[in-house]
């Protein structure tokens, strides 16, 4: 039972117990070659869980999706095993910079905020940043937005992006996930949803026929992402997106997923360099 | 690569991070403030002359105390609305805060009120008072005194079950450090300093019980 | 919900109850550390253990987890997800059981430490055979409270991307959209690892004060 009386003593002891666990912190986070990965056998890839199609767990408890499959070429040219952590959108970044994963294939879109954490890639992918809305809502500009409450991803590129172009006193949720997010909007608990591409196929699900993409914020390439100055990982991933965009492999996984051709891809996005320096 | 720990993100949301706090504080005074009403009234209707009532108030009781808050406020937030009730993420996790610590409110109290001897009950109706009476002052007042450290300590735990609310986006200090954190990506900074505050939090509720603890439970009765 | 989500609920359970026992077994060898630190009368073990406590039982669970989830791999330690969340509720559970068997180590009438002494028994034979087994029984049930406690609490390890069986209930919630269904399952999947727990618990709280009357 906790003391009712809190003691001076205690208090400082508390605190000194605080101030000490920093103190196991400010020490090398790991540094990882693709010779490392290949010696080890295995390379731990952070994904999404509950994203489909980027990144999701099925049923059967198994990882699928465009990054899995992307994941598990990459794997394979290095000749080793994957082992995929799904993580909350919220937690990819420090999942990557505190040492938990060796790459990110997590729906990645390559901000220049995210540049400054992380080294990105070259894109694979693209994508887009958009307001899901019901039907009967008018919705053109971004001053529309006032009028709903909207729901996101905490952390997530829509919530950038939705935080960025709603004006001020717009109502925002943001939730642990994508899961929770689409499920605000399928309960009614908001009235828009902020989202990528794929995003109103699932709400078709929960809602038929009820919503419809209404703005369309930002075009969106995905990386993959690594830690900064990790020079060697970062270039092996940027060969071996370079092959599979020549050799068809990219297309193949576009067909499956996305059931359009590939992208046109940039070769330099402001503020977000592909390789590291 | 070295990690430097940069606490620069941390101190420049201190402002809102102290803002949260006080989200914090409105959710765990709201959710006491429910579960000393449902403690109260469920331990009355646990003695109710209908059997139904009673299991009634067993079942409810046995269902939240085995059962997780993140479930309960997913289940209030997301499956309600299902039902046409639909409330803010705030008023929700008020509400389920309270539901929570009232469940528990009831079993505590409950063994207060079962400390009080029959014989002081008989008295005080012997005397005359009404029976409203008895129970608010010969009762629910000593079984209250009696098991105030319980209630206390079982409040502190409702405070800190707050910050689970920021599951369903209620405003509070988690989820106004989550937003720092996503913005800075300085989780460990973040939420690292805000477990002092969350320590401080908790401090001041045991200071703010033990002054109510002083005041309104002392010896001798006022 | 189909029997594929129903099975993907119970892998789900599997890791819940896993996380559970680790944090318990772990949690139970350290809070009997902190226990025997706490009464050691060796003061500045004491206030240490004491801070410990204080720490653990003043911050949110949801914080500890978050903290030594990140802070574990800045120290350099690359543990996956699993070990790392073992370690927060280790931590978690031994400041609760510690600051519970503190107290019933101290219930033990203090005659029956000075009879030990006064019989030359060293600490430990003392610790062993004479207070332990009586402070063992006294916190049963408050021990076994704070089992269902760390149950229900290793549905946190969600929020860190843990995926047990809270976890698992927002994912196929998120697939089939029937919430009401699938958090309904999932407390009641909960409930019936913590019912039969909290039974037992009222039941040796009972018995223990008839025995004392």
């Amino acid at each position: 039972m906790i003391r009712i009386t809190p003691t001076r003593r205690l208090a400082l002891a508390a605190l000194v117990a605080a101030l000490a666990l920093p103190a196991l912190a400010g020490r090398p986070a790991a540094a990882i070659t693709p010779e490392e990965i290949k010696a080890r056998g295995k390379i731990i890839v952070g994904i999404q869980g509950d994203n489909p199609p980027w990144g999701f767990v099925t049923s059967d408890g198994k990882q699928d999706g465009f990054d899995a499959d992307i994941a598990r070429l990459y794997a394979k040219q290095l000749g080793v095993e994957v082992e995929f952590m799904p993580l909350e959108v919220n937690n990819r970044i420090p999942a990557l910079t505190s040492g938990r994963v060796d790459v990110l294939f997590a729906t990645m879109a390559m901000l220049p905020e995210r540049a400054k954490a992380v080294q990105f890639s070259k894109p694979y992918v693209a994508n887009a940043i958009v307001l899901i809305a019901p039907k009967s809502v008018e919705v053109k500009t971004n001053a529309d937005m006032a009028k709903l409450s909207i729901g996101v991803a905490k952390g997530a590129a829509q919530d950038t992006q939705v935080t960025k172009n709603a004006p001020a006193g717009t109502v925002i949720r943001r939730y642990d996930g994508d899961a929770p997010s689409i499920q605000a909007l399928a309960s009614g608990q908001v009235q828009a949803l902020g989202g990528n591409i794929f995003y109103l196929q699932r709400v078709e699900q929960a809602r038929p026929g009820e919503f419809e993409n209404k703005l369309e914020f930002q075009k969106l390439y995905n990386g993959a992402c690594t830690r900064l100055g990790e020079k060697e990982l970062n270039a092996s991933i940027n060969a071996f997106i370079d092959r599979i965009k020549a050799d068809g492999e990219l297309q193949k996984l576009y067909d499956k997923w996305m059931k359009v051709p590939v992208h046109q891809f940039p070769d330099s996005l402001d503020g977000v360099p592909f390789s590291a320096s | 690569m070295n990690y430097v720990l940069d606490f620069t993100p941390v101190l420049d949301g201190l402002p809102d991070l102290l803002v949260g706090c006080l989200g914090t504080l409105l959710l765990a005074l709201g959710g006491m403030a429910i579960a000393i009403v449902i403690g109260i009234g469920g331990v009355v209707l646990r003695d109710s002359r209908y059997k139904a009532v009673r299991w009634a108030v067993k079942g409810f009781v046995e269902l939240i105390r085995n059962t997780p808050f993140l479930v309960q406020i997913y289940f209030i937030y997301f499956a309600l609305p299902l039902a046409g009730m639909r409330l803010d993420p705030t008023p929700t996790a008020i509400l389920a805060l309270g539901i929570n610590g009232g469940a528990y409110a009831i079993e505590i109290i409950r063994g207060g009120v079962q400390s009080i001897s029959r014989g002081q009950v008989e008295a005080g109706l012997a005397l005359g008072l009404h029976k409203g009476l008895v129970f608010r002052l010969i009762v629910l007042k000593p079984a209250l005194r009696a098991v105030f450290p319980s209630l206390a300590s079982q409040f502190i735990l409702l405070t800190l079950t707050t910050s689970v609310a920021s599951a369903i986006s209620a405003f509070e200090l988690t989820s106004v450090a989550q937003r720092i954190e996503s913005e800075s990506f300085r989780s460990f900074e973040v939420f690292g300093t805000i477990t002092l505050l969350y320590l401080g939090i908790s401090w001041l509720m045991m200071s703010f019980f033990s002054t109510i603890s002083a005041r309104f439970f002392s010896y001798p009765v006022k | 919900m189909g029997v594929g989500e129903f099975l993907f609920l119970l892998t789900g359970l599997k890791w819940t109850l896993a996380l559970s026992a680790i944090g318990f077994l772990c949690g139970s060898a350290g809070g009997l550390a902190i226990a025997l630190m706490r009464t050691s009368g060796v003061r500045a073990l004491e206030r240490l253990t004491g801070g410990y406590i204080a720490l653990f039982q003043g911050t949110p669970l949801l914080m500890q987890l978050f903290v030594v989830y990140y802070g574990l791999a800045l120290g350099g330690l690359h543990l996956s997800a699993w070990v790392a969340v073992s370690i927060g509720f280790t931590l978690h559970a031994s400041a609760y059981l510690g600051e519970i068997w503190r107290g019933s180590i101290e219930a033990v009438p203090r005659g029956q430490t000075e009879a030990a002494s006064a019989l030359n028994l060293g600490y430990a034979a003392r610790m062993k055979d004479v207070v332990l087994p009586q402070a063992i029984r006294i916190s049963l049930p408050a021990t076994i409270g704070f089992l269902v406690q760390l149950i229900k609490g290793t549905s946190l390890a969600s929020i860190v991307g843990f995926t047990e069986l809270a976890r698992a209930g927002n994912i196929v919630s998120n697939q089939i959209f029937q919430p009401l269904l699938v958090f309904g399952v999932v407390g009641i999947l909960y409930f019936l690892m913590c019912w039969p727990l909290s039974l037992y618990g009222s039941h040796l709280e009972r018995r223990f004060a008839v025995a004392t009357r």
